[in-house]
């Protein structure tokens, strides 16, 4: 066995081992989110409770915070408390939005479960789950912040919880509404 | 109560397992042999005492006794007592304890076997078993134990995973850990001889039946993967290159190369270092393979639930193996250089070698495809699939590279070929491999995965007829008999040849399956009610009823289909949609008959409220050579091993 | 109008057998969905196509996929709508591009690397090894001899 065989499969060895030590650490689950950074899709649909249509259009130029659940997932219940938390804490704001998202549900058990659990910011259907797909949603629950410029710029995959709250509160929403209008590219008069 | 006698017994396996390995050592160093046969006492205890472990739990499934944490994760009252038992290995716990119980059983048995012709390798066979079955021991006893209890207990179960309700699931982990396993023993001689510097042939020569042993019980156990997740994941096919089923392949894939490899050692004394190099490779994919299916790294269909912490323990005691083997094998080399004779490109010594190249680039390509998605995720931060599409790709080529050379190899004389030699020898076989090409496309076949194939399986089939036919009626003349008896005089005269050319035909039969199955299979997808019927192929499908059927642990919507040929009724399908009562886990079952070697394969995924049910129909031409492939190859290895000793051997 | 009533109760008891069974087939749509959604992953499943999938997301998707068929859409449209919503993740193989290069050629690079290192290799091997020596030819005399022996011995 020549020194280089001796070298190169230590080195395959060591590398292999290395990676697999900090595949031990992620999350095979996770995948991350290609959409970050581009425009959003545009929605529409009616309220899951009053049946009046809600689209896009009306949310252009705010800050919208688009979460989707539904009625049969476990982990959707243990963060609804702080959706309506957030939306408490941020509903004065005249640029703020929150829509959530009723996403391959029954009607009749998705009012029902906003009923139990309370509602206060209106609530969209996607019973086909096309809407879903547009946003690249692969379960309940997925949180997405959007900018004034209908550009996504956050997404949270899994419930709304502990730091998540804190890090979706303070480091994203609180910058993006204080930015300054100003900085809204007049898009309208480049076409 | 009875769990705890389990338990206690395998804590006491531990013990023994850190005594083995240090009264090995102590033998070593003290050159007592007293030492090594307590080294043997302890290793036949442990074996008992697993055993002990193994029937604690197994009483506690059939007992019922869902206060033990591990039963009443895996099993339910109503759960059928076949299953009962594929329960005892359907979760982590329960498997790992199967995994280090049949360790400790082969290593008995070897230690046994070996005893007397092998005295200066036991020190080492017992050192190497019990460390191994140390680790797993310690993984089992503080990381995964099957025999916590659950307090309260819960008045039932939560139930086996029902897609592992299944006959094929019963043996599937036991024959795929055999395998494993199996490749522990000339893993461990050959250690042994790394350590003991004893470097000849002989390590080889005693572990060749344990190798082909092992490989025929991976081999099934692959098999009974694939023919498990044709009948139960309902959607026809055999392999969907999985983590989990690439992580039994990969060693499989080198563990074939080793089988090949060893016989220039044996025949001409070369290449000691590269077999080395191949056997502690194969174990070490086996052992590699257990910590990607168990440590989460990797999702799959078939990954038991995941714990970083339980992953890290794995990775450190893999490690450890394979950084000894390894290690050992880069310092000791240098005392290994064999004279290497070869005298001519075109010999048999070089077909292996060139055998081995493939293996071992198809083994990295499957490791690569798996690992891919690590890779980049952990350098980028990205996702990407490596899916079937990708080894269908680059698998094939590779694959018909190894069954062409398949074909050459048992032709070509070892140290030199001669121009007229292959002539003679390989004319034929190339004449039948272009006809059949020529007569597939003729047929209007022109996939060229199939017409490769067919150049590659008549090349190979030709070439093994031919000798057979010579080699029959050579001995046929010289003991003026007919030629079936010419045969069976020529087979038992050179058994391990003939042997190993019947699993040659085994694999080309699967071969042919495979290629049949895969590129001719006719799918079709219709919504209909009752009274409907849709066309596939030559066969008419009518949905004559839909009606609720109850099993023991199930209800389900049964699609009552009529199978028409023609107008000739040929039989009644009837999938199913079940859903398991105790988990509410739906299931699609498959309703099969069989036709021309191939199967018509029928599927119901969905029943709506309004009555129209979804149907899917395939028809997978030759699908039963795959599977009489897999047997002809068994058959092959047990013809081997039962062969009549030699005075060489 | 009264004698046609007779018929209308048989045909009111035969229509919904004899009317509505048919004979159902795939459409070109169905094929067309088949084929892409089998090169999608479904995302939610491991390592399986959003066509032999069970889950409610990847029965969703196919019904994406069918709806934008429906809408005249390319395959290659539609694979690129859900390549731009899930990335590299949904497709079954990696996309041939950037790095993805490595793992589409290693196998081939391994093969012909490792069979030219191999070839060279075994070359040295045989010109490094003495030429066998030729058998010593037999004179007329032994090769009788051998003949004979062999003849006795059958």
């Amino acid at each position: 066995m020549t020194r280089t065989t001796q070298i190169t499969i230590l080195v395959v060895l060591f590398a292999l081992l290395a990676l697999f030590y900090q595949g031990l650490w992620g999350d095979p689950r996770h995948i991350p989110p290609v959409l970050v950074d581009t425009p959003a899709p545009v929605f529409k649909g009616p309220n899951v409770e009053s049946g009046e249509l809600l689209s896009s259009e009306r949310y252009k130029g705010k800050v919208i915070v688009v979460n989707f659940w539904a009625s049969w997932c476990q982990e959707c219940k243990v963060e609804h408390e702080n959706l309506l938390r957030l939306y408490d804490e941020f509903k004065d704001h005249p640029e703020f939005v929150m829509l959530g998202i009723n996403y391959q549900d029954e009607i009749p058990k998705a009012r029902a479960y906003l009923q139990r659990y309370g509602s206060s910011f209106p609530h969209m259907q996607d019973v086909k789950g096309a809407l879903a797909i547009d946003f690249g949603v692969y379960g309940v629950p997925e949180t997405f912040v959007i900018d004034k410029q209908g550009i996504i710029r956050h997404k949270w995959i899994g419930p709304i919880v502990d730091n998540v709250y804190t890090n979706l509160t303070k480091n994203v929403l609180t910058p993006l509404l204080q930015r300054a209008d100003t900085q809204v590219r007049p898009y309208d008069s480049t076409t | 109560m009875i769990i705890e006698i389990g338990h206690f017994s395998v804590v006491i396996a531990f013990v023994l397992s850190v005594f083995g390995l240090v009264s090995s050592g102590l033998a070593l160093r003290t050159r007592n042999a007293d030492w090594v046969r307590v080294g043997r006492m302890a290793l036949t205890l442990i074996f008992v005492l697993l055993a002990v472990g193994m029937a604690a739990l197994i009483y506690s499934f059939l007992a019922r006794d869902f206060s033990v944490n591990y039963v009443a994760a895996n099993s339910n009252s109503q759960l059928p007592l076949f299953y009962t038992i594929a329960a005892v290995w359907g979760g982590h716990e329960g498997s790992l304890l199967l995994w280090v119980f049949i360790l400790s059983t082969f290593s008995t048995i070897a230690v046994w076997l070996h005893w007397r012709t092998q005295p200066a390798i036991m020190p080492y066979l017992i050192g190497m078993e019990c460390l191994v079955i140390m680790g797993f021991l310690l993984l089992i006893l503080f990381l995964s134990s099957p025999f916590d209890r659950l307090i309260p207990a819960p008045p039932d179960g939560k139930d086996l995973n029902p897609l592992l309700q299944d006959p094929a699931m019963v043996m599937h982990p036991p024959m795929l850990y055999m395998g494993y396993v199996g490749f522990s023993i000339p893993f461990s001689f050959a250690m042994a001889a790394l350590f003991s510097g004893r470097l000849g042939e002989e390590w080889i020569k005693v572990t060749q039946r344990w190798t082909i042993f092992a490989w025929i019980c991976l081999t099934t156990g692959i098999l009974l993967g694939g023919y498990w997740a044709y009948y139960e994941l309902g959607w026809g096919g055999y392999w969907g290159w999985d983590p989990v089923e690439n992580a039994s392949f990969m060693p499989w894939l080198v563990g074939t190369a080793f089988l090949h490899s060893v016989m220039v050692q044996e025949k001409r004394k070369m290449f000691k270092v590269w077999n080395l190099f191949l056997i502690i490779v194969t174990f070490s994919l086996s052992l590699i393979g257990t910590f990607l299916v168990r440590s989460g790294v990797l999702t799959s269909v078939h990954t038991f639930a995941t714990d970083p912490e339980r992953g890290l323990y794995i990775l450190i005691f893999v490690t450890m193996i394979i950084g000894l083997a390894f290690g050992s094998l880069i310092l000791r080399a240098h005392k290994l250089k064999s004279q290497i004779e070869m005298d001519s490109m075109v010999s048999r010594e070089s077909v292996f070698l060139f055998n081995n190249l493939f293996f071992l680039v198809a083994a990295a390509t499957v490791f690569l495809g798996t690992l891919y998605p690590l890779m980049i995720e952990t350098w980028q931060g990205a996702k990407v699939t490596v899916g079937p599409p990708y080894y269908n790709t680059v698998f094939m080529p590779i694959a018909l590279g190894l069954l062409f050379l398949m074909g050459v190899g048992p032709y070509i004389p070892w140290r030199k070929a001669s121009h007229a030699s292959l002539k003679k020898n390989f004319l034929i076989p190339v004449g039948v491999g272009v006809v059949s090409t020529v007569v597939l496309f003729a047929l209007g076949i022109h996939s060229l995965f199939a017409l490769a194939g067919a150049f590659v399986v008549g090349f190979s089939g030709a070439a093994i007829l031919i000798d057979v036919g010579k080699i029959s009626s050579l001995y046929a003349r010289r003991e003026s008999v007919n030629l079936l008896k010419g045969f069976l005089s020529a087979f038992t005269a050179n058994q391990r040849r003939y042997a190993g050319l019947v699993t040659h035909v085994g694999v080309l039969v699967l071969v042919i399956g495979i290629i049949a199955s895969t590129v001719y299979q006719t799918e079709k997808v219709v919504s209909l009610r009752v009274g409907d019927e849709f066309v596939i192929d030559d066969y008419r499908m009518k949905l004559e009823r839909i009606h609720d059927v109850r099993g023991k642990n199930w209800s389900a919507q049964e699609g009552v289909f009529e199978l028409y040929e023609g107008d000739a009724l040929l039989t009644t399908l009837r999938p199913q949609k079940r859903v398991y009562d105790a988990s509410q886990t739906p299931t699609t079952e498959s309703a099969i008959y069989a036709k021309n070697m191939g199967h018509i394969f029928l599927t119901m995924p969905d029943v709506s409220a309004d009555g129209v049910a979804v149907a899917r129909g395939v028809i997978n031409p030759l699908i039963l050579w795959v599977w009489g492939g897999g047997g002809i190859m068994g058959l092959g290895v047990l013809l081997n091993i039962f062969r009549p000793r030699k005075r060489d051997e | 109008m009264f004698r046609l009533f007779p018929i209308l109760i048989v045909l009111c008891f035969v229509s919904p057998i004899a009317g509505m069974a048919k004979v159902v087939d795939e459409t070109e749509i169905d094929q067309q969905v088949r084929e892409i959604a089998k090169t999608l992953r479904c995302t939610v499943c491991q390592t399986e196509n959003i066509w032999e999938s069970g889950a409610p997301l990847a029965h969703q998707m196919r019904d994406a996929i069918r709806e934008r068929v429906m809408q005249g859409q390319s395959a290659e449209e539609i694979r690129t709508y859900f390549f731009s919503r899930y990335g590299d993740y949904i497709m079954m193989e990696p996309p041939k591009q950037g790095i993805n290069w490595l793992i589409w050629l290693a196998p081939f690079l391994l093969l012909f690397g490792g069979g030219a290192l191999l070839w060279r290799e075994v070359k040295g091997w045989v010109t490094r090894t003495p030429a066998p020596q030729p058998p010593p030819t037999l004179d007329a005399a032994s090769r009788r001899r051998i003949e004979q022996e062999l003849h006795q011995n059958k």
